[in-house]
């Protein structure tokens, strides 16, 4: 129970030209509005330099085409009609699209093949090795595994906290007293989880759900018409995962905080917290210190392994009776003010 | 614990809109099972609205439904039943 136990990442198979150009890489495109359509079935880009000169076995002509300065250059050392041959005997093969970089252009009569092979050219303004990184983070992005979770997804402190648990133990209640507090909410109910460089999960909601959240016995409200543009945001980065739970007598539950196991979600290593829960606790208070607590390990102070620490620190130092009495207060003796 | 799975389609001409679905959770939070919905590989909890509602499932859109749970076998049987009877609506 808890954490949703089936928990399938959904791939992205292809991704249309049209998305593409959403990329941050400034397109321009040479070919009007065709070939938009033709799918990217691959992250990875591809140079066709030795393609273009003409040995197209092994060519991953599925790949975004880019063509540098090294496939501009050559072109130009061709005649009209040998660089016409060239690019034929590339777009005879089902490109997705052909990038030029730095602002390169292309004759008219070979972007005119492009469009009679539905190929779209962009050109864009950035140099091969710039292009190359910027594209290479989209499309990486585009086809990376994501997750559906179902939970409260709240940014406290900096912090991406997401709260699961079993539903109606109160995970929406509790992401809206954390707004309440200037707290943001991310997503609530669904929230996807995408894996980026390896590392790290960034979550966010989706387009229809937006920030609507449905709160038992009062229904649907939107939190961003009721509290405002700064009691939300769009994307955050998964931190923290609290599994909310029923008080259980029988269940164990951390006392010193030296013993947590993280969870692995898309094989990204998450923090975990299981938090008993019952009337009356204020969870909203323990979220903030979970974030605050975080923030301090991030930042190098881990306040379990400090304290555990000193203690080791006193046991090694085998002080008698009398020195224990004097070291159980913090201060030797009270000052005289009584404040 | 069993785990089971089925297949339903939506057939009423408006879909699974916020009535049903409203109709759906309360259904679900009746069990204690978990049972998960899901449409082309995009899995929600059954007991939240918020969730079932994003699936806009349109009529003749199949979802595949997941149940887990002491009850699942009792929980599968009333949301196929309800699925089936279009939820009381035009077919």
């Amino acid at each position: 129970m808890g954490i949703q136990s089936n928990l399938k990442p959904i791939m992205q198979e292809k991704i249309p030209v049209s998305v593409m150009l959403q990329a941050p890489l400034k397109f321009k495109c040479l070919t009007d509005e065709v070939g938009l359509d033709n799918s990217i079935t691959d992250k990875n880009l591809h140079r066709p330099q030795l393609a273009l000169a003409g040995y197209v076995g092994l060519f991953s002509w599925h790949r975004v085409q880019i063509f540098g300065n090294t496939e501009t250059n050559y072109l130009r050392t061709l005649t009209l009609p040998d660089r016409i041959k060239a690019l034929e005997k590339i777009t005879q093969f089902r490109l997705p699209c052909i990038i030029l970089t730095n602002n390169n252009m292309l004759d008219q009569e070979l972007i005119d093949i492009c469009i009679n092979a539905e190929i779209p050219v962009l050109q864009t303004e950035y140099d091969t090795s710039k292009a190359f990184y910027l594209l290479s983070e989209f499309l990486d992005d585009q086809f990376s595994p994501q997750i559906v979770m179902h939970g409260s997804f709240v940014d406290v402190y900096g912090v991406g906290i997401l709260f699961v648990g079993r539903s109606g133990i109160g995970k929406s209640e509790i992401a809206l007293d954390l707004i309440e507090r200037g707290h943001r909410l991310v997503a609530d109910d669904v929230v996807m989880l995408t894996k980026k460089r390896e590392t790290i999960l960034m979550g966010t909601g989706t387009s229809l759900v937006q920030h609507f959240m449905e709160i038992r016995g009062l229904g649907i409200i939107d939190i961003r018409q009721m509290f405002g543009i700064r009691s939300i945001r769009f994307q955050k980065r998964l931190e923290i995962v609290v599994e909310l739970e029923d008080w259980d007598d029988k269940a164990t539950y951390t006392r010193t905080g030296l013993d947590e196991l993280p969870l692995e979600i898309l094989g990204v290593e998450i923090s975990k917290v299981k938090l008993p829960i019952f009337p009356g606790k204020n969870i909203t208070v323990i979220a903030e210190v979970i974030a605050i607590n975080y923030l301090l390990r991030t930042y190098g102070y881990d306040a379990s392994q400090v304290f555990s620490e000193k203690l080791n620190e006193r046991i090694r130092q085998k002080s008698g009776v009398k020195k224990i009495f004097e070291e159980k207060r913090i201060i030797s003796y009270f000052q005289g003010d009584n404040e | 614990m069993s785990v089971l799975e089925a297949e339903v389609t939506i057939v009423n001409r408006a879909g699974l809109h916020t009535r049903p679905a409203a109709g759906l959770v309360k259904m679900c939070s009746k069990f204690l099972s978990d049972i998960y919905l899901s449409r082309d590989g995009f899995s929600i909890n059954a007991k939240s609205i918020i969730g079932v509602m994003t699936l806009a499932a349109e009529q003749g859109s199949t979802l595949n439904i997941k149940a887990e749970g002491i009850d699942a076998e009792e929980a599968l049987n009333s949301l196929i039943e309800y699925f089936k009877s279009g939820f009381g609506e035009p077919i």
